[in-house]
């Protein structure tokens, strides 16, 4: 290096030299950010939106009005009349509980005596055989439809309770109404019917209501509804039981002891007051890429199942599941295989914007 | 002080403006201390030679130009003349000290970096301002007090 190389070497850059070179920085940075894509989480069934303000505000006005007392137990509650006048049934045939779980888990603990059978198609919802086994009886599965129930509970003859979730997870097949009825029709008069209808917000193919036409009539059907799923609040835990009129001292035993907290009611309750046309365009968003995804999977050689919930439930006939999901997760979307429950060549697939089936599609194409 | 926010009361959130860090283009391979110290004189020798330009600035080159001017005159007879010789060679003098100094000053700024000092503006300002006070109090010493206003009239 020569002596006045050897002075040059402290010249500083200029300011519009150093100008350049942070702005060529930023614009590696923005195109490394355009690059990076978030993992698409399609293995769950619960809304992937954060919640309404509104929801949000509420749960906050009752958390600094007074977390340090119980809740008002037996008073009656906003949210069970809000639910009453929304189903248009009696009050007293509304029982909320700490998420439809809790209140399916409580209801097979009341019906099923040791030894005693709880029956459910399969696949299905995984709590149902752990409802029958926690209430000390014995679950039998049952691939099929309403015929092949029947006939398992006239040959089950401890058969007190047949759980069917409706749409189904995870299948999400819905159980029309003259299904359900014929079902319950056939049914010995001793056998309830829980119909976890969970999901029920997502279907399209029968009015949301429909099944609880029948509970006038048959006084051991009850149905399940959550605020988990299409109203995206899973994390508050809130539930409902609607039974028969006959039903009131079977639903007074389902009741949570010391009642659902307030903080989860009142966010429920501003759900259904203020964000009915927000699950109404949810509901919708999710119906039309539902058909988006089964044509697009059939077109792809995938059998799919017609589902009426927020996700399909599909098996391609060369891949199964869990190669199908690891394919995907290299790709950067996550399903659920069928494995768990005993579907190895399934996989469910969760429903979610256009963007959302268009990257899953464009995912396939690539890893099939 | 320079970059530290806290000195500025809050008012800059980030670094004041003008407190910049040097950026060089790369990492410079500094000498041994030898030659730091060695830079380090020369840097001094160099702000010398800054402050002797300033203060011919201020006094023997007016003063010369003065006495140029003064020449021509008696040659020519033309005080025009030795007037305007005075100015050209007072601004070419002056613009050329200047010229060197400032790149004097840049030097010392790279030299004194050599040396090992976070050394980020020149002196060039600073040398003028105190050189200018200087020579101004000088004068106005001599004009007031030593030959005395309107004494040689």
């Amino acid at each position: 290096m020569g002596l006045l190389d050897y002075y040059r070497q402290f010249e500083g850059m200029t300011e519009e030299e150093v100008n350049v070179e942070l702005r060529a920085e930023a614009a590696e940075r923005k195109r490394k950010a355009l690059m990076r894509v978030d993992t698409l989480d399609l293995s769950q069934t619960t809304w992937p939106e954060l919640p309404h303000p509104s929801i949000v505000n509420a749960i906050t006005f009752v958390a600094r009005r007074g977390l340090n007392r119980y809740p008002h137990i037996g008073a009656g509650s906003q949210l069970r009349d809000e639910l009453a006048a929304r189903h248009e049934v009696e009050p007293e045939r509304i029982i909320l509980g700490n998420g439809a779980a809790e209140l399916l888990s409580s209801a097979a603990r009341a019906l099923i005596e040791p030894g005693q059978r709880l029956l459910s198609p399969w696949p299905s919802y995984p709590l149902f055989p752990l409802m029958g086994r926690r209430a000390h009886g014995r679950s039998v599965p049952v691939s099929g439809g309403v015929d092949e129930l029947l006939t398992a509970v006239a040959a089950e003859p401890g058969a007190r309770v047949v759980a069917i979730a409706s749409p189904n997870d995870p299948t999400g097949e819905l159980l029309s109404t003259a299904e359900l009825a014929r079902l319950l029709d056939g049914l010995p008069g001793d056998v309830a019917v829980l119909l976890d209808e969970s999901l029920v917000e997502f279907a399209d193919a029968q009015p949301r209501d429909a099944s609880l036409a029948l509970l006038t009539d048959h006084p051991r059907l009850f149905v399940f509804r959550s605020f988990s799923k299409a109203w995206g609040l899973a994390g508050l835990r809130v539930g409902y039981a609607i039974g028969g009129p006959g039903a009131r001292e079977l639903l007074a035993e389902l009741e949570p002891d010391l009642g659902v907290s307030e903080v989860s009611q009142a966010g429920a309750l501003e759900a259904l007051r203020s964000c009915s046309e927000l699950i109404a365009r949810r509901i919708a968003t999710v119906a039309h890429e539902r058909a988006a995804v089964i044509e697009g999977l059939r077109a792809r050689g995938f059998e799919v199942t017609d589902s009426q919930a927020n996700f399909v439930w599909a098996a391609h006939p060369s891949i199964d599941g869990s190669e199908l999901s690891a394919r995907l997760a290299r790709a950067g979307i996550l399903i659920a295989p069928g494995d768990a429950l005993g579907e190895p060549r399934h996989t469910r697939i969760a429903l979610r914007d256009a963007a959302a089936t268009t990257r899953l599609l464009d995912a396939l194409d690539k890893s099939l | 002080m320079r970059s530290d926010p806290s000195d500025t009361g809050g008012l800059f959130v980030g670094r004041r403006p003008g407190t910049a860090p040097v950026h060089y283009r790369s990492a410079p391979d500094r000498g041994s201390a030898l030659r730091q110290r060695v830079d380090g004189s020369l840097a001094g020798v160099m702000l010398a030679g800054i402050v002797v330009l300033c203060v011919l600035c201020w006094g023997p080159i007016p003063l010369a130009c003065l006495w140029i001017g003064s020449q021509v005159n008696y040659l020519t007879g033309s005080v025009s003349l030795g007037i305007l010789i005075s100015f050209i060679g007072l601004f070419t003098l002056l613009f050329g000290a200047l010229a060197l100094m400032r790149r004097l000053d840049q030097a010392w700024i790279l030299v004194r970096r050599a040396a090992g000092h976070d050394q980020r503006t020149g002196a060039l300002g600073r040398v003028f301002a105190i050189t200018a006070a200087i020579c101004a109090t000088a004068f106005a010493f001599w004009f007031l007090v030593i030959h005395g206003p309107g004494v040689g009239s």
